[in-house]
């Protein structure tokens, strides 16, 4: 049909125009058979449908410029070398050659005109040449569901993408209760108001190719119908995978107060709530008039001395002792920034001289600590700790401020689930991250128990760990479709870093420590290397540089003052 | 203004008043006054929905007056016939100055006058741009002082500065240095205001530079710089060939202002338009950019390989292999395939998303190659070598032997990287973002490329040999 629609008429004009090329090639007959050569193949690769109004124009000038390299192909390079003769590429070949030039250049020109013309006159007669298929909505075979939208989530359906950029018959969803990634080893310096809070965060809808972002909170999975309920609608979504990246939420011990009355450090919400709530006492602070209870006021309170407690203490304490340059009326000695430590070093998770070097710089820095104690009770301008060792055991400090860093937990959600739990709430998986005894079911992150395949036991819950089982996830997901061998988990990990203050951080690498001023420039271009998107990375350089000019921002955002009714009268 | 009937008779008769002039000068003869308001007619029927613009209709009208040049009537079309003796070159350049005229006389005016009555017309269509004159005269300008500055380095070796500065009776260098970058501005400017709506990507405008400067080598030199001193205007070959490194420079000039016009042009929409947030365009995620860079590498890898074979004809590689400060032809092949991993590296920065259609991919590859021919071979390459360049027509005849093998280095390089370019998948296209961006990014159909690939490609090949 398509040789009859355009075939015909392409190599009938070709026929007609190939009287042009017989001057150039010195025979007639070799002139028609070219031409009615390129003028059936020119036919058949004109787009279907034809083209609008002023195509002809286009066709006849685009074919005219293609008479050029013609005339340099055949008639410069392949005439004479057939002939037994060099190419004639010289200047004198060139000239030689020139008729043939001229005629290639309005061969080319007639043979689009006439052909786009002869081609619309066939198609208005009989009909337009069917159009070509326009690519359709692939039936989609498999559904990957995964469920959180954090490193281990987010890695993972990138590299599902990847592993799957040749089957569109495989559709990826993701569910997640906030709209971007949280760069969590950057969230202290947005309590510290060193960056501003969405320049750590990475948008989730401009971060996957194919994968459908659904806002939501997942309130069940049933893992026998293989679907996943959600709190704000009736419709399920069904899966044929599912993956279980929720993650682990703070572990707040219940009764005591402690979670009525402390402030959360997980999500950028809760920095920025950090944040304002210190610019807000310390505005309190400042028309307090009595002393005991300014000091209240300007007293901060963390639990936790693990790598959330301490990097978090260590910019607090910078932004509120710098923030008192703009209160005069408040006394540097009035000012106390407490972290609470249940055991005898903080950092645990680094090595004895790098933890020892970190408390000493933050103390030297105005930074109290309270080791071997736990805060044990919470109630209204009040926090009540109990230590391990020495006088008092039991007392209290007076504060308006308390920091939860100490411990996180599962997803709760991983409770209603029947999995194999360990004593936490982490879903058990095998090597290759498969839930036991449930296929098609995978998890990883923070809310899972990771076996390494090397050492046996179970794989720290870091941002670094999660990204390394998304990628053997994402293959082994792939492996189990295809029905092929999955592979083992393993991964050593690279190192730690940890930011304490102005300037001063501790880094721990394949082994090698690092401390100081050099340790922080690692820590912030590691870092700032790992931040999703090139422009996130240009964000918070961009706060960092200002940072070198300029104090850190003491714009109150968020009013914790309820503001009086205002009459109209 | 847009009715048919109307369009043809403006044609008519511009295209007659074009050949009134040419009768003048002796050029046609008078039955071609008539001829004239035929064809003008027939420009204009063909054309209608492609002259929109201005900028558009002189690149219609210059490649629509080239190819009746080419047919000549009476003249050429016979002979392409009949004949394949060296007659019709010599009958060719017998007929210059009817190339010059048909050019500047017919082709030009008639363009030009249909673009600017089409253009009175809103425009029409979702990515329609909206012209901006500010924008065209600042970027444009900019662009011709840069692109001046590189034409002054030769025409200070050519001692053509006094020879400016007569044209207000002045013989003095720094008075035709001045007087040369305010022309240099002002065809600038002119550049911003007639191709605005057509410049996207910074490798298209080159080659609408390296077009506009041919153009402007034929009304220049050729013409006006006869007319502003009281003289008739030279346009015999002998006159051409004295001039032709007055035309390396306008090539040169033309393809520097297309490069930095469409790189300031880009960087004023950016700050003043694109940065509104109300203009904020849907994006599919990931940048294409360095992608771009590494195809175009792959792509140019590919054409340097199909170039080798006619390198290695013509003895060029102990050449080649200078470059590098040494002589094997082993060294040469290197040297030889780095630049074409690197000129192919620019073209995907320069042409991503240019190119619908092979077709397209083509015309934008010879373009390509032949700028390359120009701006390397005859210009870059001997200063890399040490000695100044020469613009000379011996220098162009020498060089003619590897002008081919720069079209097919240009089209594989070109159809290679469009190859590469498409392999995303169909369906990706169906996320309404993806979608959205590839259509605003790409070439849409309609702008007058191919015109322009038909006159820059077809004069750029033609001129070397005809004034050689």
């Amino acid at each position: 049909m398509l040789f009859a629609w355009r075939g015909l008429p392409g190599l009938v004009c070709g026929l007609v125009c190939g009287t042009l090329l017989g001057g150039g090639f010195g025979n007639v007959s070799l002139g028609f058979a070219v031409g009615g050569l390129l003028g059936l193949a020119y036919a058949l690769v004109l787009p279907r449908p034809l083209g609008g109004k002023g195509a002809a124009a286009d066709r006849a000038m685009t074919a005219a410029a293609f008479g050029l390299p013609m005339w340099g192909a055949i008639n410069v390079i392949l005439l004479p070398l057939l002939a037994g003769q060099m190419p004639q590429w010289t200047a004198e070949g060139m000239r030689a050659l020139f008729p043939a030039l001229v005629g290639w250049l309005l061969f080319g020109f007639a043979l689009g005109l006439l052909a786009t013309g002869a081609v619309r006159l066939i198609e208005r007669f009989l009909g337009a040449t069917p159009a070509e298929p326009k690519p359709k909505v692939p039936d989609f075979k498999t559904r990957v569901v995964i469920l959180g939208g954090g490193f281990a989530g987010v890695t993972a359906a990138i590299n599902l993408e990847k592993e799957f950029r040749h089957d569109p018959t495989v559709a990826f969803t993701i569910v997640s209760e906030t709209n971007a990634l949280l760069f969590t080893p950057m969230l202290a310096e947005v309590a510290a108001s060193s960056l501003e809070p969405t320049h750590i965060s990475a948008p989730l809808r401009s971060s996957f190719r194919r994968t459908a972002v659904v806002r939501g909170q997942v309130t069940g999975v049933n893992l026998e119908k293989r679907s996943v309920e959600l709190s704000d609608r009736e419709e399920t979504l069904p899966y044929d995978h599912l993956v279980l990246a929720l993650g682990a939420v703070s572990s707040l011990p219940p009764g005591d107060g402690i979670a009525e009355h402390a402030l959360e450090f997980k999500t950028l919400a809760d920095a920025m709530r950090i944040r304002n709530h210190v610019i807000d006492v310390f505005d309190r602070a400042d028309a307090e008039r009595d002393e005991a209870k300014r000091r209240a006021l300007l007293t901060f309170v963390i639990a936790g001395g693990g790598f959330s407690g301490a990097e978090l203490v260590g910019g607090l304490n910078d932004f509120a002792r710098g923030m008192l340059a703009d209160y005069p009326n408040l006394i540097a000695n009035e000012l106390r920034i407490i972290l609470v430590h249940s055991r005898e070093r903080i950092l645990p998770e680094l090595s004895v001289s790098l933890a020892d070097y970190a408390l000493e710089r933050m103390r030297a820095r105005g930074v109290t600590f309270e080791l071997n104690a736990r805060v044990s009770a919470a109630r209204p301008g009040v926090v009540a700790l109990k230590r391990k060792e020495g006088e008092p055991t039991e007392f209290e400090i007076e504060t308006e401020t308390l920091v939860w860093t100490a411990g996180a937990a599962p997803n709760p959600l991983l409770k209603e689930l029947p999995v194999e739990r360990d004593k936490r709430g982490a879903v058990l998986v095998d090597g290759t991250l498969a839930v036991k005894g449930h296929a098609g079911v995978w998890a990883l992150g923070d809310c899972a128990v990771v076996p390494d395949s090397k050492t046996g036991g179970p794989c720290p819950s870091t941002a670094q760990f999660a990204i390394r089982e998304a990628r053997t996830l994402a293959r082994n997901l792939r492996a189990s479709i295809l029905s092929e061998p999955l592979e083992a988990f393993h991964f050593d990990a690279l190192g730690t870093l940890c930011v304490v203050g102005h300037h001063t951080a501790c880094a721990e690498i394949k082994g090698y420590k690092f401390s100081g001023f050099f340790a922080w420039i690692l820590w912030r271009g590691i870092y700032l290397s790992k931040l999703p998107g090139l422009e996130r990375k240009v964000r918070v350089l961009g706060d960092w540089t200002i940072e070198l000019f300029f104090p850190r921002d003491i714009v109150q955002t968020i009013d914790f003052q309820p503001s009086p009714k205002k009459s109209a009268a | 203004m847009r009715s048919r009937a109307s369009f043809l008779l403006i044609g008519a008769v511009v295209g007659a008043l074009g050949a009134a002039a040419l009768f003048v000068l002796h050029l046609v003869p008078v039955l071609g006054v008539l001829l004239g308001g035929i064809l003008g007619a027939c420009f204009a029927l063909l054309t209608r929905f492609r002259t929109t613009t201005p900028g558009a209709g002189l690149l219609w009208g210059l490649s629509f007056s080239f190819l009746l040049w080419l047919t000549g009537p009476a003249r050429l079309l016979p002979k392409v016939a009949a004949d394949t003796s060296m007659g019709m070159w010599d009958m060719a350049r017998a007929h210059f100055p009817e190339l010059v005229g048909y050019l500047l006389l017919f082709g030009a005016p008639l363009g030009l006058v249909l673009g600017a009555c089409s253009a009175r017309e809103p425009a029409a269509g979702p990515n329609a741009a909206r012209f901006s004159l500010p924008r065209a005269l600042v970027a444009g300008g900019l662009a011709g002082i840069v692109g001046g500055w590189a034409f002054g380095q030769w025409m200070e070796k050519a001692h053509f500065f006094p020879l400016i500065a007569g044209l207000v009776g002045s013989a003095s260098p720094n008075v035709g240095k001045s007087l040369h970058f305010l022309f240099a501005v002002i065809i600038g400017s002119t550049f911003g205001l007639l191709f605005q709506r057509d410049v996207r990507g910074c490798g298209s405008s080159a080659g609408w530079g390296l077009a506009y400067g041919i153009f402007w080598w034929f009304l220049g030199p050729l013409t006006l710089k006869s007319l502003l001193s009281a003289q008739r205007p030279d346009w015999s070959l002998a006159h051409g060939q004295e001039l032709f490194g007055s035309l390396m420079g306008h090539i040169v000039y033309g393809l520097i202002v297309g490069v930095i016009y469409a790189a300031l042009d880009r960087l004023w929409v950016v700050f003043f338009i694109d940065s509104d947030p109300i203009n904020r365009q849907p994006e599919g995620p990931g940048s294409r950019t360095l992608l771009s860079l590494g195809r175009g590498a792959v792509a140019g890898l590919a054409g340097g390989l199909v170039f080798w074979p006619q390198i290695v004809a013509v003895d060029g590689l102990p050449w080649i292999a200078r470059l590098a400060g040494g002589t094997s032809p082993t060294l040469g092949l290197l040297v030889h395939l780095a630049i074409s991993i690197a000129i192919g590296a620019g073209y995907g920065m320069l042409f991503e998303r240019e190119s619908p259609d092979w077709g397209a991919a083509i015309g934008w590859g010879m373009l390509y190659g032949i700028s390359w021919w120009f701006v390397g071979t005859l210009t870059l390459f001997p200063i890399w070598l040490g000695a100044s360049f020469t613009w000379t027509t011996a220098a162009a005849a020498g060089a003619l032997s590897s002008l081919l093998g720069h079209l097919l280095y240009g089209a594989v390089t070109a159809c290679v990287f469009l190859l590469l370019e498409r392999r995303h998948q169909d369906w990706m296209r169906l996320d309404p973002r993806f979608a959205a961006r590839e259509a605003r990014l790409h070439r849409p159909v309609g702008t007058p490329a191919p015109a322009l690939w038909f006159f820059a490609i077809g004069l750029a090949v033609m001129l070397p040999i005809l004034l050689s």
